[in-house]
C-alpha cells in the first residue's frame, strides 16, 4: 500500500510532504510546455523574425528580451538555453535532499558538453569571444564556472587547461585520458571518457534513490539513459569501425531495458534491428540499418520520442516522486533542441520536408513518418 | 560643501598637429572629463595610415607582448609612474619589444626543455613506483618473444569492462596494485592477439608504461638511475632560472616604464579616436569644474597657441549628463561613499554627506556605546585607513568611517558608562541605558522626530534650487507635510505633557488646512507649476486614490518615526549582550579564572564583529529609508576626469 503522505511499508524515500513543493511547482511548468498551437505557429512561420515573436510570447520570451540586431540565431539559441538552466537551479533547490544528486548529474551533461565544447575550442584555436556561444548557460550549481572555462580556453593547450579545473569532478578522468590525447592526437579518448565518467555518476545517482523515487527515476532517467547507452554501441559500430572489445569498453554495462548481453550483442556483429526490436517492441517507423550507417538517424529519432512519450506518461498516475520534475527537465532539454533545429532551419530559409523529420517534441500531425 | 561643484562645458578646436600635446595636457591636468562628440558633419577626413582608431589595436598589442615578456621574467607592473608619460612612437616599440623578446627567449627555451625533461623521468619514475616490489628484470619483460605482456595504469572504474570485453579472448588480466582512482595492471595474452589486446587495453584506458630501452634491472634498480638523471634536471633548471632572474634584474625598470608608456599611448590612442573630426582639427568637448577653468585653460594654451576654447556654464537645473564633481573636506569624504551607494546626487541636488557625516556616527555611537567597543573599531578603523596591511587595502575607504564610528561610540560609552561590557567600571556622565528604558527610547524617537523634519526641510531646499515650488509649498514632504507632520506630534505630545505651549484647537486645525493641501498636493503642484492636466489618469479614480494616500501617508509618518526606536532598544540591547556574557562568564568559571577572561574576551569579539555589523546595517537602513528617502533622488551622472594611466579609484 502507497499512503499518499508518507512513505509506506513498500515505499521508502522522502514521501508525498516532501514533494508538495516541487510537485506543484513543476506541474505549473508543465502547463507551460509549448502547446501544439504554438509549434504549429512556429512550423509554419515566415521567417526567424517571425519566430523570434512567437516565442516572445512563451516562456522564452524574457530570455530573448535583448536588442534585435544582436540578437542573432546563434545568440537567440544561447539565450533560450537559459531556460532550462533556470530550471535546474530552481528545482535543484526545490527537490527533497536524497534526489538532488540525480538533477544534479542530469545537470552536469550540460558541463561535459562544454568541456567538449571548450576542448574542441582549443584544438581549432578559436578565441574566447567564439568559445563563449557554443557553451550552455552556467548554472548555480555548476562545478566548472565561467571563469575556469575561459581560463581554459585562454591556456591554448588541452592539457594546460585540464590542469586548470583540478577542483572538479571531471579532472581525474580527463587527467587519466590525456595520455591517449597525447599519443593519438586526437580528442576522441577524452570526449569518450568523460561520457563514460558522466554516465556511470548518473547511474549511480539512479541508485542511490530509494522507493517510488528508484522506480521514477529507472523509467524515466533510465529510459534516455538506456537510449544513450545503445546509440553509442550503434555508433561505435557503424560509423567508428570500431572492434567489439572497443565497443564494449565505449559503452556502460547496465540500463533499464537495455542489458549488457544487448550491448555486447551489438559489439559483436549480431543484427542491430533485431536486437532493437527485442528491446522495444513497439518501436515503428524503423528502417533497416545499413552499413554506411543509413537508418541510425530514423531510429534514434524514434528513440528520442519514446523517450519523451515516457516523460509524458510519467505525469499520470502517483505523482509525488523525482519522476516528474526529471521528466519536465527532459522534455524541456527536448523542446530546446527542437527550437534550435526551428531557428537553424528559419534562418537559412530550410523547406519543412528538410526540417521537419528532425523534430522530436512536435505534435504527431507534423510528425514526417 | 552640501552642493556639487558647477561645472562648465569647454569646446576645444585643436590643430591637428597639437592634438597629442593638448590631450596629454587636459588628461595632466585631471579635470577635463571628456563627451563624445563623435564625427562632425560634413567630410569625412580621409583615412590615413596614423589613424588613431589604427593605432589602438597596435598598441594593445604591444603591450601584450610586454607583459608576455614580463610574465616570462616574473617582473610585475609595479605602480603608476608619477607623472604620466609621453606618447610613443609604435615602431619604436617595436624594435625594443623584438630585442627583448629575443633575449628572453634563449634562457626560457633552456628552462622549458629541462622542465620538460624533469617532467618525462618524474613521469617514468611515478609509473615505476607502482610495480617498485617487483623483483622482475624489466628487460625480459620488454624482450619477451612469445607472450604479450602490456603493464601500466587504468582507472579502477573500467577493470571489469576490460575482463568483458576480453571473454573470448585468451587473456589474463592481473591487477597489481589498487588504488583510489587507478590500478597498476598487466596484461597477458599470446603474441597472436597482439592487435586485439593492444586496441581492448587502450580503449579501457590502460596507459602502457614506457619500458625505455634505457631500463636496466628491477623496477628499484631503473628507478635509482632515473633519479640521477632526475637530480642532474634539477640542476639544469635551477641555472637556467638563475640566468632568467639576472635578465629579470636588469630589464624591471625599463620593462616597466615601457609598459606603462606604451599604455597611456593606447589610453591616448583611443581617447583622440572619440574626438570629433574636421578635415584639419578636433573637436574636443568635455566638463570641467568652473574654479578649475582658468589653470586648465593656461595649460592648453601653453600646449598649443591655436586652440579655441569656447566655455559655458549651464543652469544648475534639469540636465542629468552634466556630470556631478563632489566637494566635500577630507574629513568627511569618506563619508561620500555611503551616499554614492545610494545614488549620486543630481547636479544642483544637495549633496547629503555632510548630513550622513554627522548622524551616522551620531545613531551607531549611540547602539553601540562602549569606550572599549569604541577604542577597538577605531584601531581597527585606522589600520585600515592606514593602508599598512597590503591584503586590506581594499578596505581603506571604510576605515576612516569606521574610526569615526569607533570615537562616536567611545563618547556614548562614556556618556553609557559602559567598557568592554563593565557597567561599574565608571560612572555614566548621562544615564544607563539598562536602568532608564523609557528615557532612552523617548529621546531616540525625538531624534527620529528631528531627523525626519531635517529630511523634510532638505526636500524643501532642494525644491526651492530646483524652483518646484509647487512641490516646496504643497509636497508630501514640503512644507505642507512638514506642517501636518508637526502638527501631529504636537497633538501626541500634549496628550503627555500639561500645558502644552500650543493649544489642541490650533494643532487641529493647522492639521486640517496642511491635511488637506497634502491630500489635493498633486492639483495644487501642477495648478502652481503651470503643468497640465491638473489631474492625471481621470478624476473618479483620483478622488478614490485621496484617502487612501491620505491615510498612506499618516502610516508613514508613523512607521518612520518609530523606526527611530530601533536606536533605542540597540543601546538597550547592545548593555543587555554585556550583562549576558558576564553571567555565562560567570557560569563557566570563577570571576578571575581562566575560563571567565575566556568567555569575556571571545563574547567582547562576538559583540564587536556581530552586533557591530547588525548595528552598522541597521544605521545605514535608518539613513538610507526613513532620512534620505525624504529629500535625496540620486541619479546623477558621475564625474570622471581624463586620465591617460588608471590610478586607484575615488
Amino acid at each position: 500500500m502507497i499512503g499518499w503522505w508518507g512513505a509506506s511499508s513498500e515505499m521508502t524515500g522522502p514521501g508525498a510532504a516532501a514533494y508538495s513543493l516541487p510537485h506543484a511547482t513543476v506541474r505549473v511548468f508543465y502547463s507551460r510546455i509549448l502547446t501544439s498551437e504554438t509549434w504549429q505557429a512556429l512550423i509554419q512561420a515566415q521567417s526567424y523574425d517571425a519566430v523570434l515573436s512567437i516565442l516572445a510570447k512563451t516562456e522564452y520570451g524574457d530570455y530573448l528580451k535583448i536588442e534585435r540586431h544582436l540578437l542573432t540565431p546563434r545568440r537567440a539559441v544561447y539565450q533560450i538555453r537559459w531556460h532550462v538552466a533556470d530550471l535546474y537551479d530552481k528545482l535543484i533547490n526545490l527537490v527533497p535532499k536524497p534526489a538532488r544528486p540525480l538533477l544534479l548529474w542530469m545537470w552536469r551533461l550540460y558541463e561535459v558538453d562544454n568541456l567538449k565544447a571548450i576542448l574542441r575550442g582549443i584544438e581549432s584555436g578559436a578565441p574566447w569571444s567564439q568559445v563563449r556561444l557554443l557553451i550552455s548557460p552556467v548554472a548555480r550549481h555548476a562545478t566548472l564556472n565561467r571563469a575556469d572555462m575561459q581560463r581554459m580556453t585562454e591556456s591554448q593547450d588541452v592539457v594546460r587547461a585540464i590542469g586548470i579545473i583540478e577542483h572538479t569532478p571531471y579532472y581525474h578522468t580527463l587527467i587519466h585520458a590525456v595520455e591517449r590525447y597525447r599519443d593519438e592526437g586526437s580528442l576522441f579518448p577524452l570526449e569518450v571518457a568523460l561520457d563514460l565518467e558522466h554516465g556511470r555518476q548518473l547511474w549511480q545517482s539512479i541508485q542511490q534513490l530509494d522507493g517510488q523515487d528508484h522506480q521514477a527515476a529507472l523509467r524515466v532517467v533510465g529510459g534516455q539513459f538506456d537510449v544513450n547507452n545503445l546509440l553509442w554501441a550503434i555508433r561505435y559500430r557503424v560509423y567508428h569501425n570500431l572492434s567489439e572489445q572497443e565497443v564494449v569498453n565505449y559503452t556502460l554495462p547496465y540500463g533499464h531495458r537495455v542489458r549488457d548481453e544487448d550491448i555486447r550483442a551489438i559489439a559483436a556483429g549480431t543484427d542491430i534491428m533485431q536486437v532493437v526490436k527485442r528491446i522495444y517492441p513497439n518501436l515503428e517507423g524503423l528502417k533497416p540499418i545499413q552499413e554506411d550507417g543509413e537508418g541510425v538517424g530514423t531510429l534514434e529519432l524514434a528513440l528520442k520520442r519514446h523517450v519523451v512519450q515516457l516523460c509524458h506518461d510519467a505525469f499520470l498516475g502517483y505523482p509525488f516522486h523525482i519522476g516528474l520534475p526529471a521528466a519536465y527537465l527532459l522534455l524541456t532539454e527536448y523542446e530546446i533542441q527542437d527550437l534550435t533545429v526551428l531557428i537553424e532551419a528559419k534562418s537559412t530559409d530550410l523547406p519543412l520536408s528538410v526540417f521537419g523529420p528532425m523534430l522530436v517534441v512536435e505534435p504527431p500531425a507534423y510528425r514526417a513518418d | 560643501m552640501f552642493r556639487s561643484q558647477i561645472m562648465s562645458r569647454v569646446e576645444l578646436i585643436v590643430p591637428e598637429h597639437d592634438i597629442v600635446a593638448v590631450t596629454e595636457a587636459l588628461a595632466a591636468s585631471g579635470v577635463f572629463q571628456l563627451t563624445q562628440t563623435g564625427h562632425t558633419g560634413g567630410e569625412r577626413a580621409p583615412r590615413y595610415a596614423g589613424d588613431w582608431q589604427d593605432r589602438v589595436p597596435v598598441f594593445a598589442e604591444l603591450e601584450q607582448r610586454i607583459q608576455a615578456v614580463m610574465a616570462d621574467l616574473g617582473v610585475d607592473e609595479g605602480p603608476p609612474p608619477a607623472e604620466t608619460p609621453h606618447l610613443i612612437e609604435p615602431d619604436v616599440v617595436r624594435i625594443d619589444v623584438d630585442r627583448l623578446e629575443h633575449e628572453t627567449q634563449m634562457p626560457l627555451r633552456d628552462l622549458k626543455e629541462e622542465q620538460g625533461r624533469l617532467d618525462q623521468l618524474q613521469r617514468q619514475v611515478k609509473q615505476l613506483r607502482t610495480i617498485i616490489d617487483l623483483e622482475v628484470d624489466l628487460e625480459s619483460v620488454r624482450d619477451m618473444r612469445y607472450t604479450f605482456a602490456l603493464m601500466g595504469t587504468m582507472p579502477v572504474t573500467n577493470l571489469e569492462r576490460l575482463r568483458t570485453s576480453l571473454e573470448i579472448v585468451p587473456s589474463a588480466l592481473v591487477t597489481l596494485r589498487r588504488e583510489e582512482h587507478l590500478a597498476t595492471v598487466v596484461l597477458f595474452g599470446t603474441r597472436r592477439d597482439a592487435e586485439i589486446l593492444t586496441r581492448a587495453a587502450r580503449s579501457a584506458y590502460l596507459n602502457p608504461l614506457q619500458l625505455s630501452e634505457s631500463f636496466r634491472g628491477t623496477p628499484a634498480e631503473a628507478i635509482e638511475a632515473l633519479e640521477a638523471g632526475v637530480e642532474r634536471a634539477r640542476q639544469r633548471i635551477e641555472e637556467a632560472q638563475a640566468a632568467i632572474d639576472r635578465l629579470s634584474d636588469l630589464r624591471r625598470e625599463h620593462l616597466r616604464h615601457l609598459l606603462w608608456r606604451v599604455r597611456a599611448s593606447r589610453t591616448l590612442a583611443e581617447t583622440i579616436a572619440r574626438y570629433g573630426r574636421l578635415r584639419y582639427t578636433y573637436l574636443v568637448a568635455g566638463w570641467v569644474p568652473t574654479a578649475k577653468l582658468s589653470p586648465l585653460e593656461q595649460e592648453v594654451r601653453q600646449a598649443s597657441d591655436k586652440v579655441l576654447i569656447e566655455v559655458e556654464t549651464p543652469h544648475r537645473r534639469g540636465d542629468e549628463s552634466i556630470p556631478v564633481a563632489l566637494k566635500n573636506p577630507p574629513i568627511i569624504r569618506a563619508f561620500q561613499g555611503l551616499v554614492t551607494t545610494y545614488g549620486r546626487p543630481q547636479y544642483g541636488e544637495i549633496d547629503p554627506t555632510p548630513m550622513i557625516a554627522l548622524t551616522f556616527p551620531l545613531i551607531f555611537g549611540i547602539m553601540f556605546g562602549d569606550v572599549g567597543h569604541g577604542l577597538v573599531l577605531l584601531l581597527a578603523g585606522l589600520l585600515l585607513a592606514s593602508r599598512r596591511v597590503r591584503s586590506l587595502r581594499g578596505l581603506a575607504g571604510i576605515g576612516a568611517v569606521l574610526a569615526v564610528c569607533g570615537a562616536a561610540s567611545m563618547i556614548f560609552g562614556v556618556l553609557f558608562g559602559s567598557v568592554f561590557g563593565y557597567e561599574e567600571l565608571i560612572d555614566p556622565l548621562w544615564l544607563r541605558p539598562l536602568a532608564k528604558i523609557m528615557d532612552v527610547l523617548l529621546v531616540t524617537v525625538g531624534m527620529g522626530a528631528v531627523l525626519l523634519s531635517a529630511g523634510m526641510i532638505l526636500n524643501m531646499i532642494n525644491a526651492a534650487l530646483a524652483r518646484r515650488w509647487g512641490q516646496l509649498i504643497f509636497g508630501h514632504n514640503g512644507l505642507a507635510g512638514l506642517l501636518l507632520y508637526w502638527s501631529l506630534l504636537g497633538l501626541v505630545a500634549g496628550g503627555f505633557v500639561d500645558q502644552f505651549p500650543i493649544g489642541a484647537s490650533t494643532l487641529t486645525a493647522l492639521a486640517l488646512v496642511s491635511g488637506t493641501a497634502v491630500i489635493f498636493s498633486e492639483v495644487l503642484e501642477n495648478l502652481v507649476e503651470g503643468h497640465r492636466p491638473l489631474v492625471h489618469g481621470g478624476l473618479g479614480s483620483y478622488l478614490v486614490q485621496l484617502p487612501i494616500e491620505l491615510f498612506e501617508m499618516l502610516i508613514g509618518f508613523l512607521s518612520n518615526t518609530l523606526s527611530y526606536v530601533r536606536i533605542g532598544a540597540f543601546a538597550v540591547a547592545h548593555g543587555t549582550l554585556g550583562v549576558v556574557i558576564f553571567i555565562i562568564a560567570g557560569i563557566i568559571g570563577t570571576e578571575g579564572s581562566i575560563g571567565y577572561w575566556i568567555v569575556v574576551l571571545l563574547g567582547n569579539l562576538f559583540i564587536i564583529g556581530f552586533e557591530g555589523m547588525i548595528v552598522g546595517i541597521q544605521t545605514l537602513r535608518l539613513e538610507y529609508y526613513e532620512f534620505f528617502s525624504k529629500f535625496f533622488s540620486g541619479g546623477g551622472a558621475r564625474y570622471r576626469p581624463l586620465t591617460l594611466i588608471s590610478r586607484e579609484e575615488e
